[in-house]
């Protein structure tokens, strides 16, 4: 009886532990807990509760970004600054400039010049009648600025943009760079450049600004043999190929077209304005005001662009353009124009972009620079590309711009990454003796001694 | 339930084991957050791009009072509306929210690609030594290409500048850098030098300011026909077209810079010089101080020891990576014997101008003086120094630069247009009207600064 005593005595002092921590969880489900327990629980409810917030706030900053959850006033700040630059950009790139004149009295003094009826003047100014003799004169008296240098004629490419900024900033940058194309190619070749920013004519505005651009630079440089037109948004894509002048002796315009187009078709795209040459001469001068006519802004242009929706096949109903206007007129007066003008389908001096830009890797496996024609276009003119697919048209000006960018590396040693990058790679190393990679590669050193 | 189940110990067990689990988790949790902060985890995440927001927002407070402009927050804002306006389909016709970065990519052709040999010391290329010989020889057999060429007793010359390939981060930059390249064409034109408008970086390591080393070698061993190279910067416009360079002044020196010798030689004054439009002679000597001045231009660690040291040396210089200019004054200041003889720092003209202290004047110098001065009166270049057209962040307001800009282009654009009988409205404007009718005998009349057919374009006849 005393060992079952012992034992149960045992057994209830082993069994009080368990139920002093029964009667203890009892007592804190009662609230009633020892001061310790109390503090550890409260300790590992904070220490909890700091992890979890910790966790919190890494997520929310993965999620919203630090500046949001701490900037009010900075926000406001570079709000105001946007809206300050946009006010200036918008500025920049509107028309009106509240320091101008009055630009009424400026048209209206040039619309009374511009009667285009009159004997003694054109759309364009007086008519000169002389211009042949004069031109002469001045050549045989100014031998310090020749007309014929090592045997090409004194050429100047004219080009131009509206003064103000594109409507949108990807449009001044492929500008820039289509001039940069230009500028190479006349460094090459050794013709002049002259970019126009100015709206010299407000009749003749858009296209037509040209014609009184050209006239200007004619009777401005007796020196100039030819004046070649050329849009911005055509590029140069074979820098090796030279104008073939001696085939045009007897011309006097050179312009990229298809006689079947103009004279069976009558087709509004049967020659393309986009690239042109016009010799400096009397002829020429009569060209421009005759050509001139359906060009002046308001009743005239419209009234002229029914007569040759009419007439040439395919034109959409717009006002006249000035493609348009000088297929109409070479069309219907035929007999006084067309002796001197050469239509020239037989290299690329306009090449229309589409079927181009993406054989240009068939053309540099196969071929090579200096042919101008379908085998390595001279001319790539991307027109109508404000009205196509922004991805497509913009690729397919960086493709032809770094096309022919190679051309021009390609003396120095460079290359681009691929047709659509911007950057470069060296695919020749340096050389102590620089001069043997210039005359093997130099472009204007094989001309010349090709030229003679 | 559970303790009912297992029995009281096991019951206590897995609660302590859940417990123990949710807190392994949250910790595992824990750990994979900092991970993916540390390693990268887009434009959010990075405990860098959280250092740096706090960095801007502190110095946002403090830059309050000075007036910078944030073009890039301007552009994004726009965009960001556009976008959620336009349709982002593939085939939209809409360029304004295109973003052209999306066609630039770099492939491969097939061609070998030549890189430069990353253990050796940086250099420009293999050291040339005979350079005025190899040119001499190749002139003689080229009498095609002269380095005088053919204009009387004028030096041939490749004017140099340049910008990125890719777009200006500014919404108008590019704009003004086409307005910048026009105003270079005419004054070129009229001078008869030819432009490079390089578009191409060379050398990945010679980046920003420094592009220009590789670039001016390359040029000067690819075309020794040109006599003198012409650097100019992009932001500098030319505003006296009638002026010509005095080249009989520098027919001994091989370097022609703005800047006055005793801020050089004595002061040590890193503007003591400008290399923003400067005159370098195709000769074995320009080689040899384009090697002499490239070894600080390597970016990253080179550039900024470099920096430190140049920031030591030179007077006023603030804090910040070694540039160009800086470290031609300390060649010059340092190695005067070698080089000083050869070098020409020419204040009497403006090589370069300050903008700053030029454009609020034209008025007053259309009303007291005349083109072809080429100085104060009339300066030959405006360098829109600090400006930076083409980037999100100038030294100074926006409007006052575009602004000016523009006033610099139409003050020296009217010099161009006045020879067919033009000019602008007034410097701001865009617009242009008539000062001389159209005349049936256009070669009876001159312009008035005889631009059309000047001395300095006629030939040796």
């Amino acid at each position: 009886m005393g060992a079952e005593a012992t034992y149960s005595a045992q057994k209830r002092s082993s069994t009080i532990l368990p139920q002093t921590t029964a009667a203890a969880a009892n007592g804190a489900a009662r609230g009633h807990l020892p001061k310790g327990r109390q503090a550890d629980r409260t300790f590992n409810n904070i220490k909890i509760t700091i992890l979890c917030g910790f966790v919190t706030i890494l997520v929310l900053r993965g999620t919203i970004g630090l500046n949001n959850l701490v900037s009010f006033e900075a926000e406001a700040e570079s709000q105001y600054l946007i809206e300050e630059t946009r006010r200036i950009v918008a500025a920049i790139r509107s028309d009106d400039d509240p320091l101008d004149s009055d630009s009424d009295s400026d048209s209206n003094s040039d619309a009374s010049e511009k009667t285009p009826n009159s004997n003694s003047s054109s759309i364009l100014g007086p008519k000169i009648t002389n211009w042949d003799e004069d031109k002469k004169l001045w050549r045989r008296r100014n031998p310090q600025f020749p007309y014929y240098i090592n045997g090409r004629p004194k050429t100047y490419l004219v080009t131009g943009s509206p003064p103000r900024p594109c409507e949108n900033a990807i449009g001044d940058h492929y500008l820039l760079k289509f001039l940069k194309n230009k500028i190479d190619y006349c460094r090459i070749h050794g013709i002049e450049i002259v970019y126009n920013m100015a709206h010299l004519d407000k009749e003749m505005a858009g296209s037509w600004s040209k014609l009184p651009l050209m006239r200007r630079l004619m009777v401005a440089h007796p020196e100039a043999e030819w004046i070649w037109w050329m849009d911005s948004d055509a590029l140069f894509t074979d820098m090796v190929f030279e104008i073939p002048f001696h085939r045009y002796r007897g011309s006097n315009l050179v312009i990229h077209g298809y006689p079947d187009m103009l004279f069976k078709e009558k087709s509004w795209i049967a020659l393309n304005t986009g690239s042109f040459l016009l010799r400096n001469c009397q002829w020429s001068l009569e060209l421009l005001d005759a050509w001139a006519r359906m060009g002046p802004s308001g009743r005239i242009r419209e009234e002229a662009g029914k007569v040759l929706t009419s007439n040439l096949k395919g034109r959409p109903a717009f006002e006249a353009d000035d493609q348009s206007a000088l297929i109409y007129l070479l069309v219907s007066e035929q007999e006084r124009w067309m002796k001197m003008v050469s239509i020239e389908s037989s290299y690329f001096l306009h090449g229309f972009w589409e079927g181009l830009v993406d054989r240009y890797e068939e053309m540099m496996e196969k071929y090579r620079p200096g042919f101008g024609d379908e085998r390595w276009p001279f001319v790539t003119h991307f027109v109508g590309c404000r009205t196509c697919a922004a991805a497509r048209c913009l690729r397919s000006m960086e493709r032809a711009y770094n096309f022919a960018d190679n051309q021009v590396l390609n003396l120095y040693g460079f290359r681009h990454r691929g047709l659509v990058s911007p950057n470069i790679k060296r695919i020749r190393n340096e050389s102590i003796t620089p001069l043997v990679n210039v005359d093997k590669f130099g472009i204007r050193n094989s001309l010349r001694g090709r030229r003679g | 339930m559970i303790g009912r189940l297992l029995g009281p110990r096991r019951a206590r067990q897995l609660q302590r084991f859940v417990r123990n689990g949710k807190l392994t988790i949250l910790c595992l949790f824990l750990t994979v957050i900092m991970f993916r902060g540390y390693l990268g985890a887009g434009r959010f995440g990075t405990p860098e791009k959280d250092l740096d927001d706090i960095r801007e927002t502190l110095s946002y407070i403090r830059r309050r009072a000075e007036p910078r402009r944030v073009l890039e927050e301007a552009l994004m804002a726009a965009q960001g509306e556009l976008k959620s306006a336009e349709n982002a389909a593939a085939g939209s016709n809409n360029y304004t929210d295109f973003d052209i970065s999306k066609i630039f990519r770099d492939e491969d052709d097939g061609v070998e690609e030549f890189r430069r040999d990353p253990s050796q010391p940086y250099s420009l290329g293999p050291k040339i030594s005979n350079w005025d010989e190899q040119r001499a020889e190749w002139l003689e057999r080229n009498p095609k290409f002269p380095n005088f060429s053919g204009r009387i007793n004028k030096p041939r010359v490749l004017l140099v500048t340049g910008s990125s390939p890719k777009p200006c981060e500014n919404p108008v930059g590019d704009h003004y850098l086409l307005k910048s390249i026009k105003n270079k064409i005419d004054y070129c034109r009229l001078h008869g030098i030819e432009i490079f408008y390089n578009m191409a970086l060379l050398d990945a390591e010679m980046s920003g300011f420094w592009a220009k080393l590789p670039l001016i070698r390359k040029l000067l061993l690819s075309h020794p026909e040109v006599e003198f190279l012409w650097w100019m910067d992009s932001d500098a416009m030319f505003t006296d077209m009638a002026f010509e360079l005095p080249w009989e002044r520098y027919k001994d020196v091989n370097l022609v810079m703005h800047g006055w010798d005793e801020m050089i030689y004595d002061q040590r004054n890193w503007i003591g010089l400008n290399t923003g439009s400067f005159l370098l002679r195709n000769s074995q000597w320009s080689l040899d101080i384009l090697d002499t001045w490239a070894p600080m231009g390597p970016k990253g660690k080179v550039r900024e020891e470099a920096g430190k040291v140049l920031t030591r040396e030179l007077k006023d210089r603030p804090v910040f990576e070694a540039d160009d200019q800086s470290a031609m004054v300390y060649i010059l200041a340092s190695q005067k014997e070698k080089w000083a003889d050869k070098v020409y720092l020419e204040s009497a003209y403006y090589l370069h101008g300050y903008w700053g202290i030029l454009v609020d004047r034209y008025e007053e110098m259309i009303e007291s003086y005349h083109p072809g001065y080429g100085d104060h009166r009339w300066p030959l270049v405006t360098h829109f120094v600090g400006c930076k057209p083409c980037g999100k962040f100038g030294d100074y307001p926006v409007e006052r630069c575009l602004k000016q800009m523009d006033r610099a282009f139409h003050f020296g654009d009217n010099q161009i247009l006045q020879m067919y009988g033009f000019i602008h409205n007034s410097l701001g404007s865009r617009k242009v009207r008539r000062i001389r009718n159209e005349t049936s005998n256009p070669l009876a009349v001159r312009d008035e600064l005889g631009l059309l057919h000047p001395a300095f374009k006629a030939v040796k006849v």
